[in-house]
């Protein structure tokens, strides 16, 4: 499709989205490189990131200290929030198109709480594994049992809210607090029979925040948020088809439940490894892809990989943001999220045109 | 070549929607499906085109439907059905751009404006969708379904329309822009089988017409056999006379006197 072809047809004046989607792919590939960049040289201890550079190019050797900043904690950390903002936003994209709703987002929709409860499920009970079993899945178990509670508590909130191919909004959103209500009520529970180290662990990652990054961390959740994110484009065309409902979805030729239960699937693990590893940070799945489609459409073959990379960006800036605030000490990144996320999330209840489905 | 539906039977809960129904549209032709509010017309339709579980048998130019695989079936038909919706706030072209989803036209880039052009919408390219008048969505609708079987003829088989009443929410200059285009198609070796409300038109434009009446064929036939005073009488309960003109005179209009 070119810009011709519009001309022939007297809406020269719209420009082609997917143009301007194209090009924004590249702008927020820059915006990426820009915040990673501040985000390596940002930090409480004193190092600076240009030095180290500049020490680097000269042939010396860093610093004991600088090394450790630079390479065991802001580097990680500036990865996994990288990684962690870009699951959040493409789940929340792929949700919305699997729910064909803008305000289907897994923070919102109990999917994270039920994730939580995996991993506070894994932490608590992990203890009791045999040594050896523990020894052998060690680091995934977190993140596996989040990615196991993200996908039931999908699962059941698309069997709830939608019958005859349709999605009933009210039912889901309603679902979604009963489901986040119920994982929550039963994490609590897990909670009293956590001892002292695990409850620590519990309430700092339950704030949400990229503290705890380390490369292990790191490694456990990258595997599995790739996997979701290489596999998201393949099922933009089938998301865009759904959009028109499950039946004229069907008609197209697109596997209908095929891709209902990959999309699930790459949710759940998106979802489930963001939480794991980071805790609960909301709102980052509901704005990003709200903000790319007021930009350049609701088309999921750039809107998936737009929204993987200003959710990375948008979560680097808010991690920023917690940590420098109240510097030396740390705000949750989840309150940073939120205090933007959540006034963007009213206003797009204002507005009519997006929720002329609702 | 021919759109076949055999004992076609669809339960809902416990009633029985369909009770064994015989349908057949020719390829060359427009096939209309008439009856009253509730009679199973929809159901039929669906039923054709597999989007609803049903027992019997459904055939599409000689291939039993149950054994082609949805992309396969997307090639042969499209479907416009009597109700769309439309989540996210996508424009009039990339709705009908999604029709290029599928079928043997995919990936030819001029259709979906060739198909806004045919229903009488050139320049509606950019509008959003959600911003449309109900007639002109539905003829936004119908582009799409156009864009995905375009040429009625592929690969030496005809190609189908199934759409559920593409006219009712149109005017009548619409009206008759939509019928022509559906029976252009049919001239052109495509076979289409509608939906229809609007006997009129039924009569102007259809080579056959099916007459659905709690949930059976209640005629079948051209239009000049099946519109008779007998069976819209029973079907439509109440007292209907064909080719009559008003008695006490006043104003009248048939499509049948315009000319596009
Ligand atoms: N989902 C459904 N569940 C139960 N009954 C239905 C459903 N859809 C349609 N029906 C019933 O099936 C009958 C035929 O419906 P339909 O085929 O839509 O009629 P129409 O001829 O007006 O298109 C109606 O009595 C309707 O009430
Ligand atoms: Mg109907």
């Amino acid at each position: 499709m070119t810009l011709a072809a519009y001309d022939e047809s007297g809406v020269a004046d719209l420009p082609d989205r997917t143009v301007v989607a194209r090009r924004l792919t590249l702008w927020l590939g820059l915006l990426l490189l820009a915040t990673m960049t501040g985000s390596l040289a940002t930090g409480a201890a004193s190092t600076s990131l240009w030095a180290a550079f500049g020490d680097l190019a000269q042939g010396r050797a860093l610093s004991r200290v600088d090394e450790t900043i630079l390479w065991n904690i802001r580097l990680p950390r500036t990865l996994l929030g990288a990684l962690v903002g870009a699951a959040l936003a493409v789940s929340g994209a792929m949700m919305q198109g699997l729910f064909r709703n803008p305000l289907a987002d897994p923070g919102l929709v109990g999917v994270s709480a039920g994730a939580g409860l995996g991993a506070i499920a894994a932490i608590v009970l992990g203890a009791m594994l045999p040594a050896g079993l523990m020894a052998s899945v060690g680091t995934y178990l977190v993140p596996l049992a989040a990615f196991a509670g993200g996908w039931v508590t999908t699962l059941v909130l698309y069997r709830v809210s939608t019958r005859g191919g349709r999605t009933s909004v009210a039912t889901m959103l309603l679902a979604g607090i009963a489901l986040g209500a119920l994982a929550g009520a039963v994490s609590g529970l897990l909670v009293y029979a956590a001892d002292d180290q695990q409850l620590r662990d519990l309430t700092f990652w339950g704030l949400g925040s990229l503290a705890g990054a380390t490369w292990g961390k790191l490694m456990a959740a990258a595997p599995i948020i790739l996997l979701a994110l290489l596999g998201a484009p393949f099922l933009a065309r089938g998301l865009n088809a759904l959009a028109l409902g499950e039946a004229a979805a069907g008609h197209l030729g697109i596997p209908v439940q095929r891709i209902k239960n990959l999309t699930v699937l790459a949710v759940a693990a998106a979802t489930g490894a963001a939480v794991a590893v980071s805790g609960g940070i909301g709102f980052v799945g509901i704005v990003v892809p709200h903000l790319l489609r007021l930009a350049s459409g609701p088309d999921h073959k750039t809107l998936l990989p737009n929204a993987a990379l200003l959710g990375a960006s948008l979560l680097l800036g808010a991690d920023m943001i917690s940590r420098t605030v109240i510097a030396p000490a740390e705000l949750p990144i989840g309150i940073v999220t939120a205090i933007l996320g959540a006034p963007v999330f009213l206003w797009i209840l204002l507005r009519r045109r997006m929720v002329v489905d609702l | 070549m021919s759109f076949l539906g055999q004992n076609i039977r669809v339960d809902l809960g416990r009633r029985a929607i369909l009770h064994g129904v015989d349908f057949c549209a020719k390829a060359g032709e427009l096939t209309a499906i008439v009856g009253p509010n509730g009679s199973g017309k929809s159901t039929l339709l669906r039923a054709l085109c597999g989007e609803m579980a049903f027992s019997g048998r459904v055939a599409i130019n000689g291939r039993d439907a149950a054994a082609l695989k949805g992309w396969e079936l997307a090639g042969m038909r499209a479907v416009l059905p009597q109700a769309a919706t439309l989540a996210f706030p996508f424009t009039v072209i990339e709705v009908i751009r999604l029709g290029l989803t599928a079928g043997v036209s995919a990936g030819c880039a001029s259709l979906p404006l060739r198909a806004l052009e045919a229903v009488g919408l050139a320049g509606y390219g950019g509008r959003f969708y959600q911003e449309l008048s109900g007639g002109e969505a539905q003829r936004v609708q119908l582009a799409r379904v156009l864009t995905q079987v375009w040429e009625p003829v592929a690969h030496g088989m005809p190609r189908w329309l199934l759409l559920d009443e593409p006219v009712s929410s149109l005017d009548i200059g619409h009206q008759l822009m939509v019928m022509q285009l559906m029976r252009d198609y049919a001239a052109r070796g495509g076979g289409v089988i509608a939906v229809m409300h609007d006997l009129n038109l039924t009569a102007m434009f259809a080579d056959a017409v099916s007459m659905v009446h709690r949930g059976e064929i209640a005629a079948c036939g051209t239009p000049a056999e099946v519109l008779t005073d007998a069976t819209l009488s029973h079907a439509y309960r109440c007292n209907l006379r064909v080719n009559c003109e008003p008695p006490q005179g006043g104003t009248w209009l048939l499509p049948h006197t315009a000319t596009l």
